[in-house]
């Protein structure tokens, strides 16, 4: 069993977890894993980059903000498709994103070429269909992300059964 | 994990093609820096940033690509930009990068047009 399949699990048959290091460069097995996921989902290909890079943002956050980058520390990724709706959970053991920037703020620094302080919230607002920031638990904190499947595919099940593909 | 930036400069005329191999993050920082001041060394006019299709571009890299849009401002540089897949297309547009820096379809196309000056 390879460093990657050590990190994730499969919760049932419309869920799987990913267990993230906090640190940079490991948003990318998340990556990899919601857009296979996504992709036995049925998923058009241009969702599959828009989940990416949603993914990708919301794990940085986790590693960086949330968990500081701390070693002993993980990122929970948690990956369901259920009723043509991908959503996907990161969860750090932080306290959440106090001020999340408006999205006219980061465009207007941006239109100033300044840093560009939320850009990575900025991203996942613009790319998913939905998304809660700041939901707090005892043990840390988790952005939840959802997006939804336009092209009604088979079933996850089905597809599985038949092993067909999609692009 | 992270793989280091490889950034392979090229000077074209009066353009400067930065043709970046790897993936773009906030640990490039170092090397496009490297890259930029190569280019303000030689005296560039014109900076070209060519992409892999299948880069992996992050926020961080989005943000450093905008520090240095903001120098090619400062120091009356025209940029561009060629490579990206549409999905990097459609976030560069959505984040404003383009009202910086022209997208072209491939290096030949942003030759002939930043040559002629546009």
């Amino acid at each position: 069993m390879n460093v990657k399949e050590q990190m994730v699990r499969r919760l049932n048959s419309h869920a799987v977890e990913v267990s993230l290091p906090s640190k940079l460069g490991y948003e990318r097995i998340a990556m990899d894993c919601s857009a296979s996921f996504a992709k036995m989902a049925g998923f058009a290909q241009d969702r599959i980059e828009d989940l990416k890079t949603a993914v990708a943002e919301a794990c940085l956050n986790a590693i960086e903000h949330g968990n500081k980058g701390h070693p002993d520390t993980r990122v929970l990724v948690t990956m369901n498709f259920k009723d043509d709706r991908f959503s996907v959970c990161v969860k750090d053991n932080g306290k959440g994103i106090p001020r999340i920037p408006a999205d006219k703020t980061v465009m207007r620094r941006i239109e100033n070429l300044e840093p560009p302080k939320g850009l990575g919230t900025y991203l996942i607002k613009q790319l998913v269909d939905e998304v809660e920031f700041n939901n707090l638990t005892a043990d840390g904190h988790t952005v939840k992300m959802v997006i939804k499947l336009t092209d009604k595919p088979l079933s996850l099940g089905k597809r599985q059964a038949s092993g067909g593909t999609t692009n | 994990m992270e793989q280091p930036t490889e950034i392979a400069l090229e000077t074209i005329g009066d353009v400067a093609l930065f043709d970046i191999k790897s993936d773009v993050t906030a640990l490039s920082e170092p090397f496009l820096d490297d890259a930029y001041n190569k280019a303000v060394d030689q005296s560039a006019g014109k900076i070209l940033f060519k992409f892999k299709e299948d880069v992996y571009i992050n926020s961080g890299g989005i943000a450093l690509l905008i520090q240095i849009l903001a120098e090619t401002k400062k120091n009356n540089q025209q940029a561009g930009i060629t490579g990206l897949s549409d999905h990097f297309k459609k976030i560069f547009n959505m984040v404003g990068i383009t009202k910086f820096a022209k997208i072209y379809d491939n290096v030949e196309a942003a030759l002939g047009q930043m040559s002629g000056g546009d």
